[in-house]
């Protein structure tokens, strides 16, 4: 009777699921890192820019009190006038660009529960590798290998089932709107 | 007299710019950070918009929505999506739900504002 090469197989299965959730483990620590470094970065400059809006609001009522109280000559009024104007546009850019924390999060989330996913499906395979005995006779093995990759299949099905895509957007660019 | 917007969204950032939009267009703006809180806040004080994210943890946008419209107050009370989905699918379910219109984000405040004046006025 041919022999299997089973304890060799055993071997492989829990050395290739070690060393992929180690790899998880490194992945999941640096998207948990990310994600908390852009919360970090948002809160910054979310204060940032209100203290910067609070002050040009400041400026712009002491100028618009020096207009009144002093004369200016047109081209420095239009001039002033265009800044102004200027200035509410880059706010409104701000703005929506300031909303990139609430995208970005979304997605490494999404990524975290595929990695996560990901790890039981590993420890799934490495939990099977434990119950390969060499003396099973070669069907019952070939039995037990599609059993594993069924089960594997189901846990990739649950994964990708549960990791619906909410965020489409490529860019920045500001989104549709619609009124029912 | 302002009026009132309650913005429902599990983002920090997002509440914060969106207040920050209709508050300088002179609204006044009650937080919620999920859904449950949502109607919670709206159950305290009827407002007169209500603008609300779809994914959050504890109580969905959708969710809210519905419940919303079974409380007497708020059958008539305008109630707009503002979400990072923009499929077709969520849309029809956002309209079965109750809502009366869908912004995707990121949004602009221009015309976020300009679409809440058309719903609710200045």
């Amino acid at each position: 009777m041919k022999i299997l090469p089973m304890t060799e197989l055993r071997s492989l299965l829990a050395t290739v699921a070690d060393h992929g959730k180690q790899h998880l483990v490194e992945v999941e620590a640096d998207l948990l890192q990310t994600t908390f470094l852009l919360s970090e970065a948002i809160e910054k400059l979310g204060v940032s820019f209100m203290a910067v809006h609070e002050a040009v609001t400041l400026q712009q009522s002491v100028l618009n009190s020096l207009m009144m109280n002093h004369q200016f000559d047109a081209d420095e009024a239009k001039k002033l006038e265009e800044f102004k104007n200027k200035i509410g546009e880059e706010v409104n850019a701000a703005v929506t660009g300031l909303q990139f924390q609430d995208l970005t999060s979304q997605l490494l989330a999404r990524t975290i529960k595929r990695v996560n996913g990901l790890k039981d499906l590993l420890n799934e395979l490495g939990n099977h590798s434990d119950g390969i005995d060499p003396e099973h006779e070669h069907e019952e093995i070939a039995k037990f290998l599609d059993e594993m990759s069924h089960s594997l299949h189901a846990g990739s099905r649950a994964l990708s089932g549960g990791l619906r895509r909410s965020v489409d957007q490529q860019n920045m660019s500001t989104g549709d709107i619609e009124l029912f | 007299m302002a009026k009132t917007i309650l913005a429902v969204d599990d983002s920090g950032s997002l509440r914060q710019m969106v207040a920050f939009s209709l508050k300088a267009a002179g609204y006044d703006v009650v937080q919620a950070v999920d859904g449950q809180d949502g109607l919670d806040k709206a159950k305290e004080k009827t407002v007169d918009l209500v603008l609300t994210d779809q994914n959050m943890p504890i109580m969905d946008g959708l969710t809210l929505i519905k419940n919303l419209r079974e409380l007497g107050s708020y059958q008539n009370v305008p109630i707009l999506m503002l979400t990072t989905e923009s499929s077709d699918e969520m849309k029809a379910k956002g309209k079965a739900a109750g809502a009366n219109g869908w912004l995707v984000k990121p949004f602009d405040p221009k015309r976020l504002i300009e679409v809440v004046q058309k719903v609710i006025g200045s």
